[in-house]
């Protein structure tokens, strides 16, 4: 079992998960593990298998085999949904409501304050969309409106799916430094991305995944030093 | 397994997510869509069938016999209730698949898995926020009932709770099956093609199947059709009520073993067997309950009450051996003028169809066909009559009692009205359109913003 120091075993744990959509290999026997308050990074190119990895943890599609581990306890699948929260990609959640409507059902769903919310909302940016029916919003508000949904949870873990798609580069580094104090604050983060200079900014370690297969897990600097490159650019494409 | 952490999210209130499935409801089209369209095809159908009961309301303003086969609930109400079966029957689906279909669509379901709530309680939200479309969508058909009472028109309260609480039911019924599709298919329109194979193919049971004996009998009795009969013909059935209750809470429940997207497919076929299995179960259950209730005005599934008190006081068994053909008119007048009457007032009573398997054209050579053989207490005594007027003289005989003196009061008058039900038209094509239409703008106004959330204030921690 990996710890993350002596013996307290890892926040999250993912072992030997495996999937096949008939004889595609979308997972193949990925394990690694997520420690308390770090932002992991799951880099790799489009159709690595990052998504379905995120949803697989989460339990949104099953896998073929493979276990969860949180602080080293199986988690079933049911039970994931109370430990961890996923944020898929592209989604306009509840397309034909208001966006203050949506807001507002998550923070009385999960027992958040008005000024919780209201914080929520204001770090985002979203303000000015809150009147705004979510069919209706751009392709940034409406990121932003699934990352208000998922700071408005309480999980510990937060599993994102291209956090950063649909920002420009001033807006990308405004939401990283919020994800970084979201980390900071004690909440654990794992991020899919296939942007490598968004991930070596944000990200403490990276996870690096192609063809289902996990090639190498690590700090920028140990992959640096395994690879023998001086980026994560070139790292990758040694390891992959 | 040894319990993780104390988990951070594992419930909340169920008052939030009824909330929101209500406005997902009330947020689509086409449950505006279907209400505008029931408003003309109620009202049609409640004018057309007030000037009908008009017209025959002139013709027995003389005659006492033709009076008393004046009954609002078959001349106005269940016509009128008609045209509401025929909108649920092919819009309801639609309206209801929605609750899910969309989510499903847009991949929202990934986050609605996620909340705090457990799949059965996913799935009971659901079926609330269709109960309380399906309760919109009886607003033309309740309205129905009251121009009818301001026409000056009879109702009376228990045979129309009753035919009110068959729509219900059936509407239930309708809003289960879809929710069901909706759980097993990808998209809305695979879902609302299995929810009319369920509503439509019923139709085809009815017209292929109905009077078939032996098994196509049976099947013919799965129709959807047949939930609402009998709250049509004014009787509260506690079998058909158990029945159709079990059939909703079977589907809801199949709709929750295939919602959740991260549950294996072979664990979903084993719930699913499971989940019919006792639904198959609870339905045979319901199916050998004959204990109901005669909540029509007139009586018409009951015998006349000195009959009724005569024929509870037999004990032995009665049994009934009929030489008809199931298709045969004179075996389904006898059924519903004698036998079904029968089964609901004597205690012990068994009846046996001689040509099960037999078409009429297959038996018209045998003398013998068209004979009803009633046994009692070791004698019995043949018949060819299907009406009660001549059974039950012969079943006192071979029980030795005398024939009841019927009791005063006892014949239902009739409630003749000579009126048209022009002026509802104004309400149906006019007023009901326009307020359907303002709650439906209503309804997608931009909510008010609580101010707290444009002001900056408190912490994200």
């Amino acid at each position: 079992m990996t710890t993350s120091s002596g013996d307290i075993p890892a926040l999250l744990q993912v072992e030997g998960l495996t999937k096949h959509y008939g004889d595609q290999i979308a997972l193949a026997d990925v394990a690694f593990s997520v420690q308390s308050g770090e932002v992991l990074g799951l880099i790799g190119p489009n159709g690595a298998g990052k998504t379905t990895l995120l949803e697989a943890i989460a339990g949104i599609v099953s896998a073929n085999s493979g276990h969860i581990r949180w602080r080293g306890t199986p988690l079933t699948t049911m039970q994931r949904r109370e430990f961890m929260f996923y944020l898929p990609d592209g989604l306009r959640p509840w397309d034909d409501q208001y966006v203050v409507r949506v807001i507002a059902f998550f923070a009385d769903v999960y027992g958040r304050s008005d000024g919780f919310a209201s914080a929520t909302i204001h770090r985002l940016g979203l303000t000015p969309a809150l009147g705004k029916p979510v069919a209706a919003l751009s392709k940034g508000y409406a990121r932003r409106l699934m990352l208000a949904l998922a700071l408005l949870t309480p999980h510990p873990l937060l599993l994102m799916d291209e956090p950063f798609d649909g920002f420009d580069l001033r807006q990308t580094r405004a939401i990283m430094d919020v994800l970084r104090d979201v980390a900071a604050a004690g909440r654990t983060l794992v991020l899919a991305i296939h942007q490598l200079i968004d991930a070596e900014r944000v990200c403490d370690r990276f996870a690096l995944l192609a063809d289902g297969r996990l090639r190498g897990i690590g700090t920028l600097a140990e992959l640096r030093t395994r690879t023998g490159t001086t980026g994560l650019e070139e790292a990758f494409l040694a390891l992959t | 397994m040894r319990s993780p952490d104390p988990a951070v999210a594992q419930h909340a209130a169920f008052r939030h997510l009824l909330l929101k499935e209500v406005w997902g409801a009330l947020g689509g089209r086409a449950l505006w869509t279907m209400l505008l369209i029931l408003c003309p095809l109620v009202g049609y159908s409640f004018f057309q069938a007030v000037a009908l009961y008009g017209e025959a309301s002139l013709a027995a303003r003389d005659s006492a016999a033709l009076a008393s086969g004046l009954s609002p609930l078959d001349g106005v109400l269940v016509p009128s209730f008609g045209a509401l079966y025929l909108g649920v029957t092919l819009l309801f689906p639609f309206v209801a698949i929605r609750t899910l279909g969309r989510e499903k669509e847009t991949g929202t379901l990934r986050l609605l898995v996620q909340l705090p709530y457990r799949v059965p309680t996913l799935i009971a939200a659901k079926m609330t926020a269709i109960g309380v479309v399906w309760l919109m969508a009886m607003v033309p058909a309740l309205s129905t009932l009251a121009i009818w009472e301001m026409l000056g028109g009879h109702l009376s309260p228990p045979e129309t709770v009753n035919l009110v609480f068959g729509h219900l039911l059936y509407g239930l019924l309708v809003g289960a099956i879809a929710l069901f599709a909706a759980a097993v298919s990808d998209g809305a329109a695979t879902a609302a093609i299995v929810t009319l194979a369920f509503t439509i193919g019923s139709w085809v049971l009815d017209f292929a199947l109905a009077g078939q004996p032996g098994m196509l009998g049976w099947i013919a009795q799965l129709s959807l059709t047949q939930t609402l009969r009998r709250f049509e013909q004014g009787l509260l059935s506690f079998g058909l009520m158990l029945g159709i209750c079990a059939a909703i809470a079977g589907f809801a429940a199949l709709a929750a073993v295939w919602l959740h997207p991260g549950v294996p497919r072979q664990t979903k076929l084993v719930r699913s067997i499971a989940g019919v299995t006792l639904l198959a179960a609870a339905l045979a259950i319901a199916n050998q309950m004959t204990l109901s209730v005669d909540l029509a005005e007139d009586r018409r599934n009951s015998f006349p009450a000195a009959d009724e008190q005569a024929l509870a006081a037999l004990c032995e068994p009665l049994i009934v051996t009929v030489r008809l053909a199931a298709e045969d008119p004179r075996y389904i007048d006898l059924r519903r003028n004698v036998l079904a009457k029968l089964e609901r007032t004597l205690p012990h009573v068994t009846i046996r169809l001689a040509t099960a398997g037999q078409s009429v054209v297959g038996s018209t050579s045998d003398e013998s066909y068209g004979e009803i053989e009633y046994a009692y207490g070791g004698r019995s005594v043949k018949t060819r009559s299907t009406s009660h007027r001549e059974a039950l003289p012969l079943i006192y005989q071979l029980a030795g009692r005398s024939i009841p003196t019927p009791k005063p009061g006892d014949d239902y008058a009739g409630y003749p009205l000579a009126t048209n039900g022009q002026a509802a038209l104004f309400w149906f094509l006019g007023a009901l359109p326009m307020l359907i239409a303002l709650a439906w703008w209503w309804t997608r106004r931009a909510p008010r913003i609580p101010a707290v959330f444009t002001e900056e204030q408190g912490e994200m921690s």
